[in-house]
């Protein structure tokens, strides 16, 4: 470069040649300063935004940053298993894996999103049209993580945790299967478990339920749902933007199991009762007028608290459908009503949810009040005849094999309905001033109305009034409509438990054990108490006792009580009595009542509604001493001596651990 | 320096003039320090928070990649200091249809990355011409108006220059990239502004560009015609509600806001920034760096990044008031400009007070051809710097 040093000294202004030399103009110097100020007032904004976000707001920023990657794993609580009154385990959990899905994780293009649900749904067996609902079901709220699928195998989870990348917010988590050592046993009484619905989550929000909850769906489970849950813990780890985890879950708050709830049920008895159904369903279909006996219900209650000791409806079906996979075509028995329908409705425990006319077995209740009512007294004979004629109409007694003077004891193990037909009308005639006893008494006796059973879900049934009848048919007014009035007809037909009366099984049995416990109506309960859940085999500590709520006196005449006693003792006893054929020989002292209820059925297969006999049979034992009550409905079985008495036999063997010999005989 | 060619156009408005060789010694006693102390803090600087935020990256730091396109950078910068910006001024022509050229050629053999031709693969690296062309354009366009600066008042001059400039602007437009023809836009708006077109026309210009953008985002997709694609429209006025959508549009225009107010007054360290270092900001190496840096460093950390852009453009504009004629001072306002624009578009976009536009951040986003780019620019200002116009002493 040296030997050009003498041209680089010279710079350019001072060249000659150039004729015009640049200087600095004012315009420019002008436009200069202006892209000056801006630039300091675009570096001011720049600062001032910068010192906004990171120091006046920077704190919210954090904590959302921190939002952002935070997820907080919920440990699920293994759900408190059930035990019987004896502490056999009637439901326990299985272990199980979950699938679960966090919305904020997913990918953000619609796309994207969708093909993952569709991988997930080939995984998982779940429709993708399911996982997108159970999304938008729960608001597409994106920080609760919604159940895919609980209970999955374990080459899922394999394929899950290998395909890890593909799968973002998909997360799975240890979970508790319900399980079900005795299978169908006691299933609409013990209910099950399944993800809380929107209405429930509504409700229950402040108790702290969430989202993607479990909660017990129905029966004992739903009933009894904050002691059995427990408490789920928490865990935390980090995600990245795509949801793909990125330090092991740490765990923040372990899970506390639920608690044990024992209950008043006998598993053991449960399952006799249960075989008992289906031999009384399968006796009464090898009788003509059985032949379409296809369901049924037997309640068997300790007289002396309320204690329900069996409670058991058929046809039924198995709660563990519920559990894990499901199983959509098993499944449709209890959630499609068509297909319910022709399946006869498994899910409905026949002992509180299904009403049926009481037939005969109304009969004491017509007796107790007829005596209170001074309208008969015990020993007064009245004509049982083969019919009963007044207002123009003729009442059939069941068998026209009869023509004699009977006192009310024997009217009742005669199951005579002539006898009761002339109370009916006596009430019929009684002045208006002295208000609907019989209907009056139905209810004191717990009729018609709901028992109060811990697991709820009752329907009250009805007792018909003149009241009712002009509501019923668009009244008031009532008079000048001939539907709306009260005939005597409705009143005589009311004493033999027909016409429009409606009651459970349930109520028969409380009212059944009112008549073994000397008038006291008890409270009937399933859970007997909750108590800490241990490992296996220590004592459970009891935590909470639900017992028996005090029975509550109906106030009936203590003589009057016994006449029906006596009644129903002899039914199972007298040559004469309407199950003495069944009960007659068994080795303790059973009373009881046959009924046989005309009741309009539609049946598959036939066009029109057909009147079929609801084959019924209530009593209790051991006579002087009653500690059971067992009611049996045989739907369309026939008569109650030819089903639901011989069923109700089996349910006493079990209970007294012996078994009779029975000579069948129609009755009524 | 060997034949020159003269262009027969050029005569008369300018009287030949050799150019001036400037020796090394000369070059380095006439440099602006200050300048090349904010280039070499400036660089170093970026290298150092690219690296914090690209630590937690897939692949790893992007370190080493950027220091060796920062040893290129520098190579191009020391070139530049030791061509006379005279050269540009008589190539106007040839750097114009090279650069047309070049661009058509993206479009038609280019690399696409989602979904968007701008890069030319010449295997080691990929080159994106509308990088480089940032510089281009404003040497050409400043070419231009040095030789109508007699006609400078004149209504045609200005139109006549925006005729030249729309042709790549709209070449970069339809790659698709909005961001950059911004860029190319603002810079053609400084180079006719530094040019001293009149105020009237200056009035006129902006007034006609505000009208465009309003129809273009506003009125026109209200009567059903799209010029930009939904998507493009939804990130260009995003940022006036961002919590419109926020798992949707403007989901990374939240995140960006979180991600600088996360880092607070120090900053969260590499280790700290879950923001960055979980992926949960998009782009965090590119166009959204300075709110990894803000996240990470803190508002310490992201201010000494801005104070050393502000020493730069102060530079620069001194620079454009002591050139040594009209074309090297457009060219110098023109470099001036630009750099503001692109420094405030993209961190007041991670900051959601701009529209989010993939405008890279100079000095720190990782790729190459926008450091190299950079490095010409600022070489191109000391040459012109070196060349100015002395009073000899004595």
């Amino acid at each position: 470069m040296a030997e050009r040093t003498a041209p680089s000294r010279r710079f350019l202004p001072g060249d000659p040649r150039v004729s015009e030399p640049y200087r600095l103009t004012p315009q420019l110097a002008l436009r200069v300063a202006v892209l000056g100020f801006l630039a300091l007032a675009l570096f001011a904004v720049l600062f001032l935004r910068l010192w906004a976000l990171q120091i006046l707001s920077g704190q919210r920023y954090l904590a959302q940053a921190n939002d952002n990657r935070v997820r907080t794993l919920r440990l699920e609580a293994p759900r408190g298993p059930i035990v019987d009154r004896n502490g056999l385990v009637v439901v326990t959990n299985t272990p199980g894996t979950r699938v679960e899905l966090w919305p904020s994780d997913l990918p953000k293009t619609w796309q994207a999103r969708l093909a993952e649900l569709r991988r997930l749904a080939a995984v998982t067996g779940v429709a993708t049209k399911d996982i997108v609902a159970a999304l938008a079901k729960h608001g597409n709220d994106p920080l609760t993580p919604v159940v895919v699928q609980r209970g999955i195998k374990q080459q899922q989870i394999y394929y899950l945790l290998e395909h890890q990348v593909q799968f973002p917010g998909v997360h799975l988590g240890d979970s508790f299967l319900r399980k079900y050592p005795y299978q169908s046993l006691a299933a609409q009484v013990l209910g099950y478990v399944g993800q809380i619905s929107p209405e429930d989550y509504k409700a229950l929000k402040k108790k702290g339920y969430q989202a993607s909850d479990s909660i017990g769906q129905s029966g004992i489970e739903r009933a009894y749902d904050t002691y059995l849950r427990g408490k789920d813990g928490t865990a935390q780890l980090t995600v990245d933007s795509r949801g793909r985890p990125k330090t092991a879950a740490v765990p923040r708050l372990t899970p506390t199991p639920g608690e044990t709830l024992r209950l008043t049920l006998d598993i053991k008895l449960q399952r006799a009762a249960e075989r008992a159904l289906k031999y009384g369903i399968g006796l009464a279909r090898l009788s003509s007028e059985g032949a379409y006996a296809d369901g049924g219900t037997i309640v068997a209650l300790d007289p002396r608290n309320g204690d329900v000791l069996a409670m058991a409806s058929n046809p039924t079906y198995k709660p563990s459908l519920f559990a894990g996979r499901k199983d959509l075509k098993k499944l449709a028995p209890l959630l499609n009503p068509k297909v319910a329908k022709a399946d006869n409705y498994p899910a409905l425990n026949r002992a509180t949810q299904v009403t049926y006319p009481p037939g005969s077995t109304f009969k004491p209740v017509t007796a107790i009040a007829a005596m209170q009512a001074h309208l008969v007294t015990p020993n007064t004979p009245l004509l049982c005849s083969p019919s009963y004629s007044a207002y123009g109409q003729t009442f059939h007694n069941w068998t026209p094999l009869i023509n004699q003077w009977i006192d009310l004891r024997t009217a009742l193990a005669m199951s005579c309905d002539t006898y009761f037909y002339r109370l009916g009308d006596d009430f019929f005639k009684l002045p208006s001033d002295r208000g609907h006893l019989l209907q009056g008494w139905a209810n004191r006796l717990g009729l018609g109305e709901t028992t109060g059973l811990d697991i709820g879900g009752e329907i009250p049934g009805l007792i018909p009034t003149p009241e009712w009848r002009c509501k019923q048919f668009g009244g008031p007014p009532c008079q000048g409509y001939v539907d709306r009035i009260w005939k005597p007809g409705y009143s005589i037909q009311l004493a033999i438990g027909q016409g429009d009366v409606l009651v459970t099984p349930l109520q028969m049995a409380r009212f059944y054990a009112l008549i073994a416990n000397g008038g006291k109506l008890v409270t009937p309960h399933l859970a007997e108490d909750v108590e800490q859940s241990g490992s296996s085999g220590q004592p459970l500590r009891v935590l909470r006792q639900f017992g028996a709520q005090p029975p509550e006196s109906a106030n009936v005449d203590p003589a009057a009580l016994q006449y029906v006693q006596l009644g129903l003792e002899e039914a199972t006893h007298a040559p004469f009595g309407t199950s003495s054929g069944v009960f007659g020989n068994f080795k303790y002292d059973i009373a009881g009542k046959t009924g046989s209820a005309e009741k309009f059925v539609h049946i598959k297969g036939l066009p029109n509604a057909i009147k079929l006999n609801q084959s019924w049979w209530c009593g209790y034992g051991p006579f002087d001493k009653p500690t059971i009550v067992v009611c049996a409905v045989i739907e369309n079985g026939g008569h109650g001596g030819s089903a639901a008495a011989p069923a109700a036999l089996k349910v006493f063997e079990q209970y007294f651990h012996t078994t009779a010999t029975t000579t069948a005989k129609p009755s009524d | 320096m060997g034949i020159e060619v003269v262009d027969p156009r050029a005569r008369g408005l300018r009287p030949r003039r050799e150019v001036q060789a400037v020796g090394v010694a000369g070059v380095l006693r006439r440099l602006d320090w200050l300048l090349m102390g904010a280039l070499v803090s400036v660089t170093a600087y970026g290298l150092w928070a690219i690296d914090g935020i690209t630590r937690h990256d897939a692949g790893g730091s992007s370190l080493s990649h950027q220091v060796l396109f920062a040893v290129a950078g520098a190579v191009v910068f020391t070139g530049a200091l030791f061509v006379d910006p005279e050269r540009y001024r008589r190539m106007w022509r040839p750097i114009y249809f090279g650069t047309l050229g070049i661009m058509v050629l993206v479009l038609v053999a280019g690399a696409a990355t989602r979904g968007s031709k701008r890069w030319i693969d010449v295997g080691f690296f990929k080159f994106q011409p509308s990088e480089f062309g940032k510089v281009l354009f404003i040497l050409v366009l400043a070419g231009f108006l040095a030789e109508r600066r007699n006609a400078m008042q004149s209504a045609r001059t200005p139109l006549a220059a925006i005729g030249f400039g729309l042709l790549p602007i709209l070449l970069v437009f339809v790659q698709p990239d909005i961001g950059t023809a911004l860029v190319y836009t603002a810079a053609m708006a400084a180079v006719l502004f530094v040019a001293g077109i009149r105020w009237s026309h200056l009035a006129v210009l902006a007034t006609l560009a505000t009208g465009i953008a309003l129809a273009v985002l506003w009125v026109l997709p209200a009567a059903g015609v799209n010029v930009l694609k939904p998507y493009q429209a939804q990130r260009l006025t995003g940022f006036t509600h961002p919590d419109n959508d926020p798992r949707g549009a403007t989901y990374n225009l939240r995140q960006s806001i979180i991600t600088v107010g996360a880092g607070g007054l120090r900053g969260r360290g590499v280790g700290g920034a879950t923001q960055t270092g979980l992926d949960y900001i998009p782009e965090h190496a590119t166009d959204f760096a300075f709110a990894s840096l803000a996240e990470e460093r803190g508002f310490f950390g992201a201010s000494i990044l801005l104070l050393l852009y502000l020493l730069i453009v102060w530079r620069a504009l001194k620079i454009v008031a002591g050139a040594r004629d009209l074309y090297s001072a457009i060219v110098a306002g023109g470099i001036a400009f630009m750099f503001l624009f692109q420094v405030f578009v993209n961190t007041a976009m991670t900051m959601g007070a701009a529209p989010i536009t993939g405008i890279p951040l100079p000095f720190v986003s990782v790729g190459g051809s926008s450091l190299i780019t950079n490095f010409l620019a600022l070489g191109v200002l000391q040459a012109i710097h070196v060349r100015r116009p002395v009073r000899r002493r004595g």
